[in-house]
Protein backbone atom coordinates (compact mmCIF):
# COMPACT_ATOMS: atom_id res chain seq x y z
CA UNK A 1 0.00 0.00 0.00
CA UNK A 2 2.74 2.42 1.32
CA UNK A 3 4.61 1.62 -2.25
CA UNK A 4 1.34 2.25 -4.19
CA UNK A 5 0.86 5.83 -2.74
CA UNK A 6 4.40 6.60 -2.83
CA UNK A 7 4.29 7.73 -6.56
CA UNK A 8 0.72 9.65 -6.03
CA UNK A 9 2.39 11.89 -3.50
CA UNK A 10 5.67 12.48 -5.43
CA UNK A 11 3.18 13.16 -8.62
CA UNK A 12 1.83 15.64 -6.59
CA UNK A 13 4.51 16.86 -5.58
CA UNK A 14 5.83 17.53 -8.75
CA UNK A 15 2.62 19.38 -9.68
CA UNK A 16 3.08 21.55 -6.86
CA UNK A 17 6.35 21.99 -7.77
CA UNK A 18 5.63 22.65 -11.40
CA UNK A 19 3.41 25.44 -10.65
CA UNK A 20 5.52 26.97 -7.85
CA UNK A 21 7.99 27.17 -10.65
CA UNK A 22 5.27 28.91 -13.48
CA UNK A 23 4.55 31.12 -10.93
CA UNK A 24 8.06 32.10 -10.10
CA UNK A 25 8.71 32.63 -14.14
CA UNK A 26 6.05 34.84 -14.24
CA UNK A 27 7.21 36.93 -11.34
CA UNK A 28 10.68 36.77 -13.01
CA UNK A 29 9.03 37.95 -16.37
CA UNK A 30 7.47 41.02 -14.69
CA UNK A 31 10.22 42.09 -12.78
CA UNK A 32 12.07 41.78 -16.06
CA UNK A 33 9.34 43.89 -17.73
CA UNK A 34 9.22 46.26 -14.65
CA UNK A 35 13.07 46.43 -15.29
CA UNK A 36 13.57 47.25 -18.75
CA UNK A 37 10.45 49.88 -18.57
CA UNK A 38 12.84 51.60 -16.14
CA UNK A 39 16.03 51.53 -17.85
CA UNK A 40 13.50 53.59 -20.71
CA UNK A 41 12.37 56.35 -17.85
CA UNK A 42 15.10 58.77 -18.39
CA UNK A 43 14.22 58.25 -22.42
CA UNK A 44 10.66 59.01 -21.74
CA UNK A 45 10.97 61.77 -19.40
CA UNK A 46 13.23 63.30 -21.95
CA UNK A 47 10.71 63.01 -24.74
CA UNK A 48 7.95 64.63 -22.61
CA UNK A 49 9.48 67.69 -21.35
CA UNK A 50 10.01 68.46 -24.41
CA UNK A 51 6.61 69.03 -25.50
CA UNK A 52 5.37 69.76 -22.13
CA UNK A 53 8.03 72.85 -22.29
CA UNK A 54 6.33 74.11 -24.93
CA UNK A 55 2.94 73.50 -23.85
CA UNK A 56 3.60 75.07 -20.87
CA UNK A 57 5.85 78.04 -22.87
CA UNK A 58 2.94 78.74 -25.12
CA UNK A 59 0.10 78.81 -22.56
CA UNK A 60 1.70 81.38 -21.26
CA UNK A 61 2.47 83.37 -23.93
CA UNK A 62 -1.37 82.99 -25.50
CA UNK A 63 -2.78 84.30 -22.18
CA UNK A 64 -0.33 87.51 -22.53
CA UNK A 65 -1.27 87.57 -26.44
CA UNK A 66 -4.89 87.44 -25.75
CA UNK A 67 -4.93 89.94 -22.57
CA UNK A 68 -2.67 92.39 -25.46
CA UNK A 69 -5.88 91.85 -28.25
CA UNK A 70 -8.43 92.57 -25.97
CA UNK A 71 -6.47 95.76 -25.17
CA UNK A 72 -5.84 96.21 -28.91
CA UNK A 73 -9.62 95.82 -30.05
CA UNK A 74 -10.86 98.00 -27.11
CA UNK A 75 -8.53 100.90 -28.27
CA UNK A 76 -9.58 100.62 -31.59
CA UNK A 77 -13.22 100.12 -30.87
CA UNK A 78 -13.00 103.27 -28.35
CA UNK A 79 -11.46 105.81 -31.44
CA UNK A 80 -13.92 103.76 -34.35
CA UNK A 81 -10.87 102.25 -36.09
CA UNK A 82 -10.02 99.09 -37.36
CA UNK A 83 -7.88 96.79 -35.17
CA UNK A 84 -4.47 97.51 -35.46
CA UNK A 85 -2.07 95.07 -37.88
CA UNK A 86 -0.11 94.18 -34.61
CA UNK A 87 -3.88 92.81 -33.46
CA UNK A 88 -3.56 90.36 -36.36
CA UNK A 89 -0.10 89.34 -36.25
CA UNK A 90 -0.72 88.17 -32.47
CA UNK A 91 -3.96 86.19 -33.79
CA UNK A 92 -1.41 84.31 -36.43
CA UNK A 93 1.13 83.45 -33.07
CA UNK A 94 -1.91 82.14 -30.79
CA UNK A 95 -3.21 80.14 -34.10
CA UNK A 96 0.37 79.01 -35.04
CA UNK A 97 0.73 77.92 -30.82
CA UNK A 98 -2.58 76.22 -30.97
CA UNK A 99 -1.04 73.75 -33.50
CA UNK A 100 2.34 73.05 -32.01
CA UNK A 101 0.21 72.42 -29.01
CA UNK A 102 -2.07 69.59 -30.99
CA UNK A 103 1.45 68.30 -31.87
CA UNK A 104 2.68 67.92 -28.26
CA UNK A 105 0.01 66.60 -26.86
CA UNK A 106 -0.37 64.09 -29.43
CA UNK A 107 3.65 63.06 -29.13
CA UNK A 108 2.72 62.91 -25.11
CA UNK A 109 -0.61 60.83 -25.75
CA UNK A 110 1.44 58.62 -27.59
CA UNK A 111 4.31 57.57 -25.62
CA UNK A 112 1.44 57.25 -22.54
CA UNK A 113 -0.60 54.94 -25.13
CA UNK A 114 2.63 53.31 -25.78
CA UNK A 115 3.20 52.47 -22.18
CA UNK A 116 -0.46 51.44 -21.68
CA UNK A 117 -0.10 48.93 -23.78
CA UNK A 118 3.12 47.40 -22.14
CA UNK A 119 2.05 47.94 -19.09
CA UNK A 120 -2.15 47.20 -19.11
CA UNK A 121 -3.23 44.31 -16.85
CA UNK A 122 -6.16 44.12 -18.90
CA UNK A 123 -4.42 42.92 -21.82
CA UNK A 124 -2.98 40.09 -20.08
CA UNK A 125 -5.56 37.54 -22.05
CA UNK A 126 -5.21 35.93 -25.11
CA UNK A 127 -7.33 37.57 -27.69
CA UNK A 128 -7.07 38.47 -31.45
CA UNK A 129 -4.96 41.54 -31.92
CA UNK A 130 -3.97 43.85 -34.88
CA UNK A 131 0.19 43.21 -34.36
CA UNK A 132 0.51 46.45 -36.17
CA UNK A 133 -0.81 48.61 -33.49
CA UNK A 134 1.46 47.07 -31.03
CA UNK A 135 4.42 47.20 -32.93
CA UNK A 136 3.31 51.32 -33.27
CA UNK A 137 2.68 51.74 -29.35
CA UNK A 138 5.89 50.13 -28.93
CA UNK A 139 8.02 52.00 -31.27
CA UNK A 140 6.34 55.31 -29.22
CA UNK A 141 8.44 53.64 -26.12
CA UNK A 142 11.74 52.22 -27.85
CA UNK A 143 12.09 55.48 -29.59
CA UNK A 144 12.39 57.48 -27.03
CA UNK A 145 15.69 55.34 -25.72
CA UNK A 146 16.96 56.34 -29.42
CA UNK A 147 15.15 58.53 -31.05
CA UNK A 148 17.39 60.80 -32.00
CA UNK A 149 20.22 58.30 -33.60
CA UNK A 150 18.30 56.02 -34.90
CA UNK A 151 15.71 56.15 -37.75
CA UNK A 152 12.73 53.82 -38.09
CA UNK A 153 11.27 52.46 -40.84
CA UNK A 154 8.11 50.53 -41.01
CA UNK A 155 7.53 47.82 -43.91
CA UNK A 156 3.98 46.66 -42.91
CA UNK A 157 2.30 43.80 -45.32
CA UNK A 158 -1.42 42.89 -45.49
CA UNK A 159 -1.52 40.65 -41.86
CA UNK A 160 -4.55 39.09 -40.27
CA UNK A 161 -5.80 39.96 -36.66
CA UNK A 162 -3.33 37.35 -34.95
CA UNK A 163 -4.32 35.76 -31.38
CA UNK A 164 -2.49 36.38 -28.63
CA UNK A 165 -0.86 38.21 -26.01
CA UNK A 166 -0.80 41.55 -26.48
CA UNK A 167 1.17 42.94 -23.07
CA UNK A 168 3.75 39.73 -23.91
CA UNK A 169 4.00 40.48 -27.67
CA UNK A 170 5.39 44.29 -26.69
CA UNK A 171 7.73 42.92 -24.24
CA UNK A 172 9.00 40.69 -27.35
CA UNK A 173 9.02 43.86 -29.56
CA UNK A 174 10.36 45.85 -27.19
CA UNK A 175 13.32 43.63 -26.25
CA UNK A 176 14.20 43.21 -29.97
CA UNK A 177 13.74 46.97 -30.69
CA UNK A 178 16.18 48.02 -27.73
CA UNK A 179 18.78 44.95 -28.31
CA UNK A 180 18.71 46.60 -32.31
CA UNK A 181 19.26 50.44 -30.96
CA UNK A 182 22.19 49.00 -28.46
CA UNK A 183 23.98 47.48 -31.07
CA UNK A 184 24.09 50.45 -33.30
CA UNK A 185 27.00 52.52 -32.62
CA UNK A 186 26.47 56.54 -33.37
CA UNK A 187 23.64 56.73 -36.01
CA UNK A 188 21.83 53.88 -38.13
CA UNK A 189 18.67 52.33 -38.95
CA UNK A 190 16.07 49.71 -38.41
CA UNK A 191 13.21 48.24 -39.89
CA UNK A 192 10.67 46.70 -38.87
CA UNK A 193 8.46 44.29 -41.67
CA UNK A 194 5.57 41.85 -40.69
CA UNK A 195 4.31 39.43 -43.65
CA UNK A 196 1.45 37.02 -43.62
CA UNK A 197 2.71 33.22 -43.79
CA UNK A 198 0.00 30.95 -44.27
CA UNK A 199 -1.35 30.50 -40.77
CA UNK A 200 1.39 32.62 -39.63
CA UNK A 201 2.81 35.92 -39.01
CA UNK A 202 6.21 36.99 -39.49
CA UNK A 203 7.76 39.87 -37.62
CA UNK A 204 10.93 40.63 -38.61
CA UNK A 205 13.29 43.94 -36.90
CA UNK A 206 16.07 44.35 -38.78
CA UNK A 207 19.51 46.60 -37.62
CA UNK A 208 22.44 48.02 -39.23
CA UNK A 209 24.48 47.64 -36.40
CA UNK A 210 27.76 46.08 -35.19
CA UNK A 211 26.09 42.30 -35.74
CA UNK A 212 26.47 38.96 -33.24
CA UNK A 213 29.81 37.82 -32.97
CA UNK A 214 30.43 33.88 -34.17
CA UNK A 215 31.01 32.53 -31.28
CA UNK A 216 27.96 34.05 -29.48
CA UNK A 217 25.43 33.28 -31.44
CA UNK A 218 24.82 29.37 -30.05
CA UNK A 219 24.17 31.04 -26.67
CA UNK A 220 22.44 34.24 -27.13
CA UNK A 221 18.89 32.53 -25.66
CA UNK A 222 20.68 31.09 -22.69
CA UNK A 223 19.41 32.78 -19.86
CA UNK A 224 22.22 34.77 -18.12
CA UNK A 225 24.26 35.53 -21.16
CA UNK A 226 24.97 38.96 -22.10
CA UNK A 227 27.84 40.71 -24.10
CA UNK A 228 26.48 44.01 -22.84
CA UNK A 229 28.25 45.99 -20.02
CA UNK A 230 27.31 45.95 -16.51
CA UNK A 231 24.54 47.75 -15.64
CA UNK A 232 23.29 47.88 -18.97
CA UNK A 233 22.50 44.07 -20.45
CA UNK A 234 20.64 41.56 -17.62
CA UNK A 235 21.11 38.30 -20.10
CA UNK A 236 17.55 37.77 -19.44
CA UNK A 237 16.19 39.95 -22.39
CA UNK A 238 16.58 37.18 -25.24
CA UNK A 239 15.54 34.30 -22.97
CA UNK A 240 12.39 35.86 -22.06
CA UNK A 241 11.53 36.63 -25.42
CA UNK A 242 12.52 33.28 -26.73
CA UNK A 243 10.08 31.91 -23.45
CA UNK A 244 7.15 33.96 -24.59
CA UNK A 245 7.43 33.21 -28.74
CA UNK A 246 8.17 29.51 -28.32
CA UNK A 247 6.90 28.62 -24.93
CA UNK A 248 3.22 30.82 -25.03
CA UNK A 249 2.74 31.71 -28.19
CA UNK A 250 3.92 28.41 -29.70
CA UNK A 251 6.01 30.21 -31.92
CA UNK A 252 9.43 30.26 -33.47
CA UNK A 253 12.58 33.05 -33.27
CA UNK A 254 15.93 32.95 -35.15
CA UNK A 255 18.23 35.59 -36.28
CA UNK A 256 20.53 35.64 -39.02
CA UNK A 257 23.34 38.29 -38.66
CA UNK A 258 26.38 39.55 -40.13
CA UNK A 259 29.29 41.37 -37.91
CA UNK A 260 29.96 45.08 -39.36
CA UNK A 261 26.76 44.66 -41.13
CA UNK A 262 23.84 43.94 -39.05
CA UNK A 263 21.27 41.48 -37.50
CA UNK A 264 17.79 40.39 -38.22
CA UNK A 265 15.87 38.93 -35.93
CA UNK A 266 12.50 37.00 -37.31
CA UNK A 267 9.51 35.99 -34.98
CA UNK A 268 6.93 34.03 -36.32
CA UNK A 269 3.44 33.50 -34.52
CA UNK A 270 0.59 31.33 -35.14
CA UNK A 271 -2.34 33.41 -36.36
CA UNK A 272 -4.55 30.70 -34.44
CA UNK A 273 -3.07 30.04 -30.87
CA UNK A 274 -3.03 26.15 -30.52
CA UNK A 275 -3.80 26.50 -26.44
CA UNK A 276 -6.79 28.80 -24.97
CA UNK A 277 -5.61 28.46 -21.78
CA UNK A 278 -2.66 31.18 -19.96
CA UNK A 279 0.57 28.81 -19.73
CA UNK B 1 31.06 93.37 -34.22
CA UNK B 2 29.48 96.43 -32.56
CA UNK B 3 27.37 97.25 -29.58
CA UNK B 4 24.09 98.57 -29.09
CA UNK B 5 22.48 97.06 -32.16
CA UNK B 6 19.67 94.61 -31.84
CA UNK B 7 20.38 91.78 -29.67
CA UNK B 8 20.51 88.90 -31.85
CA UNK B 9 19.70 85.35 -30.33
CA UNK B 10 20.46 81.87 -32.22
CA UNK B 11 18.24 79.21 -30.71
CA UNK B 12 18.45 75.69 -32.19
CA UNK B 13 16.55 72.27 -31.05
CA UNK B 14 16.04 69.79 -33.75
CA UNK B 15 12.74 69.92 -32.10
CA UNK B 16 10.83 72.46 -34.47
CA UNK B 17 8.19 72.78 -32.04
CA UNK B 18 10.83 74.31 -28.58
CA UNK B 19 12.35 76.41 -31.38
CA UNK B 20 8.30 77.79 -32.56
CA UNK B 21 7.43 78.35 -28.72
CA UNK B 22 10.85 80.16 -27.65
CA UNK B 23 10.64 82.20 -30.94
CA UNK B 24 7.28 83.37 -30.26
CA UNK B 25 7.63 84.14 -26.35
CA UNK B 26 10.89 86.29 -26.92
CA UNK B 27 8.50 88.24 -30.06
CA UNK B 28 6.24 89.03 -27.39
CA UNK B 29 8.69 90.07 -24.73
CA UNK B 30 11.73 91.57 -26.32
CA UNK B 31 12.95 93.32 -30.02
CA UNK B 32 15.42 90.75 -30.05
CA UNK B 33 16.45 89.31 -33.60
CA UNK B 34 15.54 85.21 -33.24
CA UNK B 35 17.15 83.13 -35.29
CA UNK B 36 15.97 79.22 -34.86
CA UNK B 37 17.74 76.65 -36.81
CA UNK B 38 16.84 72.54 -36.68
CA UNK B 39 19.69 71.58 -37.94
CA UNK B 40 22.89 72.27 -35.94
CA UNK B 41 25.35 72.18 -39.00
CA UNK B 42 22.93 75.24 -40.36
CA UNK B 43 23.48 76.38 -37.18
CA UNK B 44 26.77 76.78 -37.52
CA UNK B 45 26.86 77.85 -41.06
CA UNK B 46 24.93 80.90 -39.64
CA UNK B 47 27.56 81.50 -36.93
CA UNK B 48 30.36 81.58 -39.40
CA UNK B 49 28.97 84.53 -41.30
CA UNK B 50 26.47 86.31 -38.40
CA UNK B 51 27.35 87.62 -35.73
CA UNK B 52 24.92 86.75 -32.40
CA UNK B 53 24.81 87.23 -29.01
CA UNK B 54 23.76 84.22 -27.10
CA UNK B 55 23.21 80.65 -28.81
CA UNK B 56 21.01 78.57 -27.00
CA UNK B 57 20.83 74.96 -28.02
CA UNK B 58 19.94 71.35 -27.39
CA UNK B 59 21.82 68.85 -26.40
CA UNK B 60 20.93 65.32 -28.08
CA UNK B 61 20.41 66.28 -31.38
CA UNK B 62 21.35 64.24 -34.85
CA UNK B 63 24.89 64.63 -36.27
CA UNK B 64 26.13 67.48 -33.85
CA UNK B 65 25.27 67.40 -30.12
CA UNK B 66 24.71 70.73 -28.53
CA UNK B 67 28.29 70.74 -26.66
CA UNK B 68 30.24 69.92 -30.01
CA UNK B 69 27.87 72.93 -31.66
CA UNK B 70 28.45 74.97 -28.85
CA UNK B 71 32.21 74.43 -29.13
CA UNK B 72 32.25 75.62 -32.58
CA UNK B 73 30.35 78.78 -31.24
CA UNK B 74 33.08 79.45 -29.44
CA UNK B 75 35.91 78.76 -31.93
CA UNK B 76 33.96 80.97 -34.30
CA UNK B 77 32.32 83.57 -31.69
CA UNK B 78 34.34 83.54 -28.47
CA UNK B 79 32.33 86.40 -26.99
CA UNK B 80 28.91 85.11 -27.57
CA UNK B 81 27.19 83.77 -24.23
CA UNK B 82 26.13 79.72 -24.64
CA UNK B 83 23.47 78.21 -22.97
CA UNK B 84 22.78 74.94 -22.71
CA UNK B 85 18.97 73.88 -22.78
CA UNK B 86 17.87 70.23 -22.49
CA UNK B 87 15.32 67.72 -21.64
CA UNK B 88 18.51 65.25 -21.05
CA UNK B 89 18.98 65.37 -17.42
CA UNK B 90 22.51 64.11 -17.53
CA UNK B 91 24.79 65.69 -15.12
CA UNK B 92 28.03 63.95 -16.84
CA UNK B 93 27.15 66.19 -19.78
CA UNK B 94 26.67 69.23 -18.02
CA UNK B 95 30.13 69.02 -16.38
CA UNK B 96 31.44 68.40 -20.02
CA UNK B 97 29.90 71.29 -20.91
CA UNK B 98 31.00 73.65 -17.97
CA UNK B 99 34.17 72.73 -18.16
CA UNK B 100 34.89 72.09 -21.99
CA UNK B 101 33.07 75.08 -23.91
CA UNK B 102 33.03 77.35 -20.61
CA UNK B 103 28.79 77.74 -20.60
CA UNK B 104 27.28 80.42 -19.55
CA UNK B 105 24.03 78.53 -18.38
CA UNK B 106 22.73 75.11 -18.40
CA UNK B 107 18.74 75.01 -18.15
CA UNK B 108 16.61 71.80 -17.96
CA UNK B 109 13.15 71.15 -19.84
CA UNK B 110 10.80 71.91 -19.07
CA UNK B 111 11.80 75.20 -18.88
CA UNK B 112 10.42 78.92 -17.25
CA UNK B 113 9.90 81.28 -19.58
CA UNK B 114 10.71 84.18 -17.12
CA UNK B 115 14.06 82.22 -15.99
CA UNK B 116 15.13 81.88 -19.73
CA UNK B 117 14.14 85.26 -20.17
CA UNK B 118 16.49 86.81 -17.22
CA UNK B 119 19.66 84.15 -18.32
CA UNK B 120 18.91 85.49 -22.61
CA UNK B 121 19.19 88.86 -20.89
CA UNK B 122 21.53 88.96 -18.84
CA UNK B 123 23.96 87.13 -21.33
CA UNK B 124 23.06 89.75 -23.83
CA UNK B 125 24.86 92.07 -21.71
CA UNK B 126 27.69 90.05 -21.05
CA UNK B 127 28.15 89.75 -24.35
CA UNK B 128 27.66 93.43 -25.98
CA UNK B 129 29.90 94.46 -22.28
CA UNK B 130 32.52 91.86 -23.38
CA UNK B 131 31.81 93.14 -27.49
CA UNK B 132 32.42 96.79 -25.58
CA UNK B 133 35.58 95.83 -23.86
CA UNK B 134 37.17 94.34 -27.24
CA UNK B 135 36.49 97.66 -28.82
CA UNK B 136 37.82 100.09 -26.16
CA UNK B 137 41.24 98.02 -25.67
CA UNK B 138 41.52 98.08 -29.86
CA UNK B 139 41.36 101.39 -29.44
CA UNK B 140 43.16 102.01 -26.75
CA UNK B 141 46.18 99.77 -28.70
CA UNK B 142 45.37 102.07 -31.30
CA UNK B 143 46.09 105.05 -29.42
CA UNK B 144 49.07 103.61 -27.90
CA UNK B 145 50.57 102.94 -31.47
CA UNK B 146 49.63 106.32 -32.07
CA UNK B 147 51.22 108.14 -29.08
CA UNK B 148 54.47 105.96 -30.18
CA UNK B 149 54.62 106.76 -33.44
CA UNK B 150 54.07 110.88 -32.22
CA UNK B 151 56.85 110.19 -29.62
CA UNK B 152 59.16 108.58 -32.21
CA UNK B 153 58.75 111.44 -34.47
CA UNK B 154 59.55 113.84 -31.89
CA UNK B 155 62.66 112.06 -30.90
CA UNK B 156 63.50 111.58 -34.80
CA UNK B 157 62.93 115.98 -34.64
CA UNK B 158 64.78 116.85 -31.69
CA UNK B 159 67.86 114.22 -32.12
Amino acid sequence: MNEAREPAMSAEEMLRLRAELEAANRKLTEAYKLMSLGRLVSGIVHEINTPIGSILSNNEVTTRSLEKLAQFLGEAQQRGTPPPAKALEIVETVRGLAAVDKIACERISGIIRGLKTYARVDEADLRKVDLHEVIRDTLKLSGCEYRRRVAVETDFGDIPLVECYPQLMSQVLLNLLVNAGQAIEGEGKIVVRTRNEDGWVRISISDNGRGIQPEHRARIFAPGFTTKPVGIGTGLGLAITREIVVDTHKGEIGFESEVGAGTTFHVRIPVEHPGSGRP
Amino acid sequence: MTTNTQPAVLIVDDEEMVITSIRAFLRLETDYAIDGFTDPEEAVRRLETHPVDVVVTDYLMPRMNGIQLLARAKELQPEAARVLLTGHADKQSAIQAINEIGLYQYLEKPWDNAQLLLVIRTAIERTQLLRSLSEKIAQLDMAHSNLKDVQSRLLRAFL
